[in-house]
């Protein structure tokens, strides 16, 4: 056994810690983190290097897309910050940086999962070193600035600059200058509504509520669209997008996009522009005020978790007594008398109590049922276009559902241990599982459609609804069967409605959520050429005729899954107990 | 009167109406090896959580090594290391690589940081794991890892929550040597675990808790022979009694925690037999 050196580590009076040492110390741990997360994947066998060789594969396709999606609002505000300073209509600059606001914020909330797949540390888990709340203050304020809402809305920030820049040399510097603190105020305001929504997010109530708010806010954004914009003519939003820029100016006038904005146009008055910039320090000292706040209770040991709710009702519950556990016997042979067999029973029950608990998940499964009979409402949706809106429903519909058939043990966690020790079939735990989720796939669509039927301006023709039927099968079949393989070969344990544990944030790995939007798209841009050519052989029943085939294949594909599951969940034992017994 | 290492008064931990530890006086004194004992849900983890800093109190005061820890919580983690419940490992570091970072987040300089990771890594025989990720570590290299962490900054209060658990018994003896160390150049170890065996040997002083009050505190040899039956709170243990009336760890605490509400012995035990595994 080797020896350990010295006493030096007891000196009773230590020197300070440079903040330098600290700050540097997690700038080299996210590093590690970075490059361990990016290089430090060793595949053990040929079956996990295609998977790695896929997923690389799959990411060459999205990322460019992706970075497409970046590079839009960037170019879009240098250009209308260009516009709107050499257009002779200045006042539409606050509308412009409200927009940004907007967008950066929402995307920030909304990519809260997301993040938690990349992120491989809790920020606050910094608390046991010792810190100084000053130091901890500027470490979370530093952490999470290359997230892409903060580099995507900062560049936006930069381009806005320069597009002022390049309409009135003059006003460069002042935009330089108020964009910089307009993007710092940004950036705290991300962290403060992040760090309170943590706070609020722990208690489970308040995430039902925040979910029905965030799908109402969905479907009224929907609704006022349609309203104005029927057709989604592009000419027609974007000319909305203007003259809401324009007449939104002094509303924000009181606002920072309105302090920025009338620091870099009153730049010919310093004292005025002055004042502006003043307000708008001060609006970015406030954000950073109520996050600090928050982060000092965080410092000083808050306890966030509704472990202690549970432990109070853990406390008065009544000692287990053997009469339940009697009664629990006494359920199985009824159940074996049932439709299923014991243990799918047993599943679908255990899944459905979770289910029924879940209000935040129930919720979540109205939202796209709620904008779907919104846009059935719509004036836009004439004859010609009801045949195409069935399908098109069902398959927005079918985006939230089909997710969860990738990871079908994952929210079980250890518990997954009990499949592979139980005396049971897994295979009945897989078809357990599956047929919940296709309970929840067919009310979900069952709802769109009735809904599509009832309230759409006119009929939708029998054989559009035929093919629509034959391409949900195909569809459903084929994630089925995919996501039967995923489930099993690359679980992931996670904590439903929890987004931001550092390891359990989303229901899939990020090569399965890019699978279920692949398949679905794919399946989705191949009723194009269908519709196509129904349309131009004038033969209605062509497309039904074409799923028909494709819906047996994929029907026939998850049965020959289904067949060897027992076999493959044997053989990816060891996946089990690493994914999710380790959680 | 020497200065405790850990000393609390009315210490108090709410959560809603649940109160997880409830007015805990306790005194450690520096160089004590004292064990923290109690049934699952006594509230010893809420009380070390409290003790390290991670969980602010309800009410009462904690003061480390004279230091009141809510105004010198950045002087006192100097001075303190923790192997937690969880352990609180990052897991897409090697081992190498988060001990140089926790070393240098305690402030030692990059030298110092590489050679007691070195020599830790040896000690703890993890120095042939060095391009493993710590999330692909077993439990027990995780818990020695973990306690390497704990010791790197060379602290003189080192707080263990449940640090033998699922730990083989090549690693417990490794981390029983490191403690041996910690404690003969004058450390105060501060250590909760379920194994009382364990406990009975390293331990000079015990407390125990129950239901987040603390029913029992003393040296151990006066534990095992002072309190003939504890089941109200607060029991200070004074003289030691004859060698012949001492009893096992094990039997006092049972004899302590084992009680209902009204204090009865053993009738926390089940009411109705299994008859079904007859």
């Amino acid at each position: 056994m080797a020896e350990l050196t010295g006493r030096e580590g007891v000196a009773d009076a230590l020197p300070p810690i440079a903040a330098s040492t600290q700050l540097l110390a997690v700038a080299w741990l996210r590093w590690r983190i970075f490059l361990n997360n990016a290089f430090r994947r060793q595949p053990k066998n040929k079956r996990q290097i295609a998977g790695l060789v896929f997923a690389i594969l799959l990411r060459m396709v999205v990322w460019p897309i992706l970075a497409l999606m970046m590079v839009g609002p960037v170019v879009g505000s240098g250009f209308l910050a260009w516009l709107a300073i050499s257009g002779g209509r200045p006042q539409s600059l606050a509308g412009l940086l409200l927009g940004i606001t907007l967008l950066w914020q929402f995307v920030s909330i909304n990519g809260l999962s997301i993040a938690a797949t990349i992120q491989s540390f809790d920020p606050a888990s910094l608390v046991r070193f010792p810190l100084r709340f000053g130091r901890y203050f500027v470490l979370r304020s530093l952490l999470g600035l290359l997230t892409p809402s903060t580099v995507v809305g900062s560049l936006a920030l930069l381009a806005a600059a320069l597009g002022i820049g390049i309409a009135d040399a003059s006003l460069a510097l002042p935009a330089l200058a108020a964009m910089a603190i307009y993007a710092l105020m940004n950036i705290y305001l991300t962290r403060m509504i992040g760090a309170w929504m943590e706070r609020w997010l722990a208690n489970r109530r308040f995430r039902e509520i925040f979910s029905m708010i965030m799908g109402l806010s969905f479907a009224a954004i929907q609704f006022m669209n349609l309203q104005r914009s029927p057709m989604y003519a592009h000419g027609a939003r974007g000319a909305l997008f203007l003259s809401a820029m324009h007449s939104s100016g002094p509303f924000v006038y009181w606002l920072p996009p309105g302090f920025a904005a009338q620091t870099i146009l009153l730049a010919k008055h310093p004292l005025a522009a002055f004042g502006q910039f003043a307000a708008l320090l001060a609006s970015a000292g406030l954000c950073a005020a109520v996050f600090a706040i928050r982060l000092k209770k965080q410092f000083l040991g808050e306890h966030l978790s509704e472990g202690a709710s549970r432990s109070v009702s853990s406390q008065a519950a009544p000692r287990v007594r053997v009469p339940a556990l009697k009664s629990a016997t006494r359920s199985a042979p009824a159940a074996a008398g049932a439709a299923f067999s014991p243990t799918v029973a047993a599943c679908l029950r255990k899944d459905w109590i979770i289910l029924r608990n879940s209000g935040t998940q129930l919720i979540g499964m109205m939202t796209p049922l709620l904008l779907v009979a919104i846009f059935s409402m719509s004036r836009g949706f004439s004859a010609s276009l009801a045949g195409y809106f069935l399908p098109a429903a069902i398959a927005y519909t079918l985006i939230g559902v089909l997710g969860p058939l990738y990871n079908v043990f994952g929210a079980d966690g250890r518990g997954a241990q009990l499949y592979l020790l139980a005396p049971i079939r897994l295979r009945d735990v897989v078809v357990a599982k599956n047929l919940m989720s296709l309970a929840i796939i067919a009310v979900e669509a069952g709802i769109a459609w009735t809904v599509v039927c009832t309230l759409s301006r006119a009929p939708v023709p029998v054989s559009a609804q035929a093919s629509t039927a034959l391409w949900a099968v195909f569809v459903v079949a084929l994630n089925l069967a995919i996501g039967t393989l995923r489930s099993i070969q690359a679980p992931r344990y996670f904590v439903p409605g929890q987004a931001r544990h550092p390891r359990a944030g989303t229901p899939t790995n990020r090569t399965s959520a890019l699978l279920v939007l692949a398949v679905l798209f794919g399946s989705m841009l191949m009723q194009v050429p269908v519709a196509i050519a129904s349309s131009y052989f004038e033969l209605p029943w062509l497309a039904a005729w074409i799923y028909l085939p494709l819906a047996a294949a994929a029907v026939f594909a998850y049965a020959l899954v289904l067949r060897n599951a027992e076999q493959l969940i044997l053989e990816h034992r060891d996946v089990f107990a690493e994914e999710l017994c380790k959680a | 009167m020497t200065t405790p290492a850990i000393d609390t008064t009315a210490l108090t931990r709410r959560f809603g109406d649940f109160t997880a530890v409830d007015h805990v006086n306790l005194r450690v004194d520096a160089g004590q090896f004292f064990g923290f004992l109690g049934p699952n849900g006594a509230g010893k983890s809420t009380t070390i959580k409290m003790l390290t800093g991670l969980l602010a109190p309800t009410s009462g005061s904690i003061r480390i090594l004279g230091e009141d820890l809510q105004a010198r919580s950045a002087e006192i983690k100097r001075q303190i290391g923790v192997v937690p419940e969880g352990m609180a490992l990052f897991g897409r570091l090697t081992a190498g690589e988060y001990l140089q970072f926790v070393g240098r987040m305690y402030g030692l300089d990059r030298v110092t940081t590489l050679n007691r990771t070195r020599e830790l890594l040896e000690f703890m025989q993890l120095a042939g794991e060095q391009t493993k990720l710590i999330t692909d570590f077993s439990h027990g290299m995780q818990k020695k890892l973990a306690m390497a962490a704990a010791v790197i900054h060379g602290p003189k209060v080192l707080f263990l929550d449940e640090p033998f658990e699922g730990v083989d018994a090549v690693a417990a003896g490794t981390l029983k040597a490191m403690l041996q160390r910690m404690i003969a150049r004058g450390a105060t170890i501060f250590l909760t675990s379920h194994v009382l065996e364990i406990v009975e040997r390293l331990c000079t002083h015990v407390a125990i808790i129950h239901r987040g009050q603390l029913v029992a505190q003393g040296a151990l040899d006066e534990l095992r022979a002072g309190a003939r039956r504890a089941g109200q709170a607060g029991i200070e243990v004074g003289a030691t009694p004859p060698e012949a009336e001492k009893r096992s760890l094990e039997q006092i605490f049972l004899e302590i925690v084992g009680t209902d509400r009204e204090g009865n012995p053993g009738a926390a035990a089940p009411e109705q037999e299994l008859s079904w595994l007859s």
